[in-house]
């Protein structure tokens, strides 16, 4: 799989995109701060037990865990997909569980999500799923009839081409395979202008190549634009090779938070199980 | 039996047909078909005894009345004494160019033979021979077809009719078909019952969807399921749309032939009753299968409300919509050509009509305009639907 390169379609682009990273550098430091998160659903079941941790801007944050240990959760607390039961969430100096309506939608519209299963509306086309990340900055009712402004179209085109589909931009979600999917899902929270991305299993249901390719696309974006990554990964082995730092997830709770490399067989043991054997992707 | 028990010690099934349940189930099943066949009065006989009736019936339809062509007459009289009188019947004059008949003899009394001779008539052609007496109705005595030179001999008997002082008249008429072929009166009475069948699924489906597309999310498990009030509310609906689902609209065009009388709108409201119940099940359960990944992910870039609506619920549920709507009139189109027979207008109306009056010929043009339309519309909601979903 090729690693594409960053496609700008003019100097203005460019130039803009110079200007951005000089603000970056410029710019806060945002920090994401989880302080004591506890989410229990309805039914009883703890998801997350008091779990705290920060992360640093410009991080590839890796969690991992087995099915069940509360990964998906942690990352939908974040945008408040998921109500949590209590602890606050600070990013950019604002507690996100303290937010309503417009003032949650604006937080939201900076963080991108990427899902397992992708999440595209399978019967629309692509370029729809992919303008349907600007759905957040543009005019509700411009956008209820299906129109965008053109330079977020122009915006959509770019994005496809950077993640290598923009041959396919017309044809249902549907028709495409996982991999290209799941690149559609990456143009759509690229839509977003991203300051943090939330993936959630991102590659759990592709192929080992096809994995490698897509969280390179997710590196890519966290090195060349500083985009802080959550990422919630079940394979060590792919968590090893993208991860800056890694926290693992047992029954809700934390018991690891450190460097890839830290992670030794009793560790594994103490993470995944007594029983569970490593299985390696390349 | 050794063998058996060895098997049964391994812990192996036993075999099917040696288990005393699988007997006694087949023996159920014996007793159930046999009593079915004698219930249903099953007797094969009847398709090889019968046969000669249906194959009238079926000659007709494949010859339906489709096409007519203007007609022509050609007429020759002659008079008749019954009985006898004092002074003979002059014979019609002969001619050269004129068809005349001539009669063997010019009175007789009823049963007695009767050779009746026709000259200068058009040839090759099929005719009928009347009898008219001065009381009474005319009754057709014979078909001939004259010859190559436009004559024919005829004998008949004397018909038995009531004798009187008065003439009574022998006609013989040949007819033949003249002109280009244009679409017969049944033709066309059948395209105006078409249409009407054909938009009267129109109106029946339309109206079901303004009723059953609100419905539908009141009958969706997934949207309702949050209180209990919401809860019964989908009982009820779901409830309703099984109990007017499980009536045929045969059944509904009676009740309504009955309340707003025979005519297409008691075929519309029937059909479109149906409809509502099937389609809101459809729909309903379409709700039911919404992928909430994408809401997820929609509401993750910051959409309000009305968006996440429009991008990530709308494009699941229309396509399907619009698919089990355009299948559904299909079904109203198929439905309406029978519920004319229950006095619900359309085209089934016609032909249970003829069917009533054994015209079948004319039966035969509505059974294949119904066989056309229906095929037609089968075809193009399955290339629409195809497109769609």
């Amino acid at each position: 799989m090729c690693l594409c390169p960053i496609y700008y379609p003019s100097p203005v682009d460019a130039w803009s995109r110079n200007l951005a990273l000089v603000l970056a550098v410029r710019r806060e430091k945002l920090m994401l701060e989880i302080q004591n998160l506890t989410k229990v659903y309805e039914g009883g079941t703890l998801a997350l037990n008091d779990v705290s941790f920060t992360v640093d801007d410009g991080e590839f944050l890796v969690v991992i865990g087995l099915s069940g240990s509360g990964k998906s959760t942690l990352l939908r607390c974040i945008n408040r997909l998921i109500e949590p039961t209590e602890g606050k969430i600070i990013w950019d100096g604002v507690d996100i569980t303290q937010l309503h309506g417009e003032e949650l939608r604006k937080v939201r519209r900076r963080i991108g999500m990427i899902f397992q299963h992708f999440n595209l509306v399978k019967r629309s086309s692509v370029m729809t799923n992919v303008l349907s990340g600007r759905l957040g900055y543009v005019n509700p009712w411009r956008s209820a009839v299906g129109r965008f402004p053109k330079k977020d179209v122009e915006k959509g085109r770019s994005c496809l081409e950077r993640v290598g589909i923009l041959n396919q931009a017309y044809k249902r979600a549907d028709e495409l395979s996982g991999g290209q999917q799941q690149r559609v899902g990456i143009a759509r929270a690229l839509m977003q202008d991203p300051e943090l991305i939330l993936a959630d299993e991102p590659v759990a249901s592709l192929d080992p190549a096809t994995s490698h390719s897509i969280l390179r696309y997710i590196e890519q974006l966290n090195r060349e634009e500083e985009v802080t990554v959550l990422c919630s990964l079940h394979f060590l082995s792919l968590a090893r090779a993208y991860a800056t730092r890694m926290i693992a997830l047992k029954d809700g709770e934390i018991v690891f938070q450190g460097l890839p490399t830290e992670i030794d067989d009793d560790r594994f043991k103490e993470i995944y199980g007594e029983e569970a054997i490593q299985v390696e992707i390349r | 039996m050794k063998d058996q028990e060895d098997k049964d010690l391994k812990g192996k099934p036993r075999g099917l047909l040696s288990s005393w349940r699988f007997i006694g189930l087949l023996l159920v099943a014996i007793i159930v078909y046999a009593y079915g066949w004698r219930v249903t009065e099953i007797n094969l006989g009847d398709l090889i005894t019968g046969a000669p009736d249906i194959v009238h019936i079926v000659t007709q339809i494949i010859q339906p009345d489709l096409l007519a062509r203007d007609k022509a007459y050609q007429t020759g009289y002659a008079d008749f004494h019954m009985p006898c009188a004092a002074a003979p019947l002059a014979q019609p004059a002969a001619s050269e160019t004129e068809p005349y008949l001539v009669l063997s003899h010019t009175c007789g009394e009823p049963g007695e033979p009767l050779s009746v001779e026709g000259f200068n008539f058009r040839p090759n052609t099929r005719g009928t021979l009347r009898w008219t007496p001065p009381v009474g109705t005319k009754r057709s005595l014979q078909h001939f077809d004259s010859d190559g030179d436009g004559h024919f001999v005829l004998a008949i008997s004397i018909p038995e009719v009531a004798e009187s002082e008065d003439l009574h008249l022998i006609e013989a008429e040949l007819r033949w078909e003249v002109g280009l072929p244009y679409p017969s009166e049944t033709s066309r009475v059948v395209f105006d019952k078409m249409v009407e069948t054909v938009l009267m699924a129109l109106m029946a489906t339309t109206f079901a969807i303004f009723i059953a597309v609100p419905l539908s999310f009141l009958g969706a498990r997934n949207l309702m399921s949050a209180y209990r009030g919401t809860m019964i509310i989908y009982f009820v609906v779901r409830g309703v749309f099984n109990v007017v689902r499980s009536i045929e609209p045969l059944i509904w065009a009676i009740i309504f032939a009955v309340w707003v009388s025979i005519g297409p709108f008691a075929g519309v409201l029937a059909l479109g009753m149906h409809s509502v119940a099937a389609l809101g099940k459809l729909y309903s359960e379409q709700v039911e299968s919404i992928d909430p990944g994408p809401i997820e992910a929609i509401r993750a870039t910051g959409a309000n409300a009305l968006q996440t609506i429009i991008y990530a619920v709308v494009p699941q549920i229309v396509p399907p919509y619009l698919a089990f709507t355009i299948y559904r009139w299909d079904i109203n189109v198929r439905m309406s050509t029978v519920i004319g027979m229950v006095g619900g207008g359309g085209v089934g109306f016609l032909l249970i009509q003829w069917v009533n009056l054994l015209r079948y010929k004319q039966a035969g043009v509505a059974v294949w305009a119904i066989t056309v339309v229906v095929w037609v519309m089968d075809y193009v909601s399955g290339v629409v639907r195809e497109k769609i979903v």
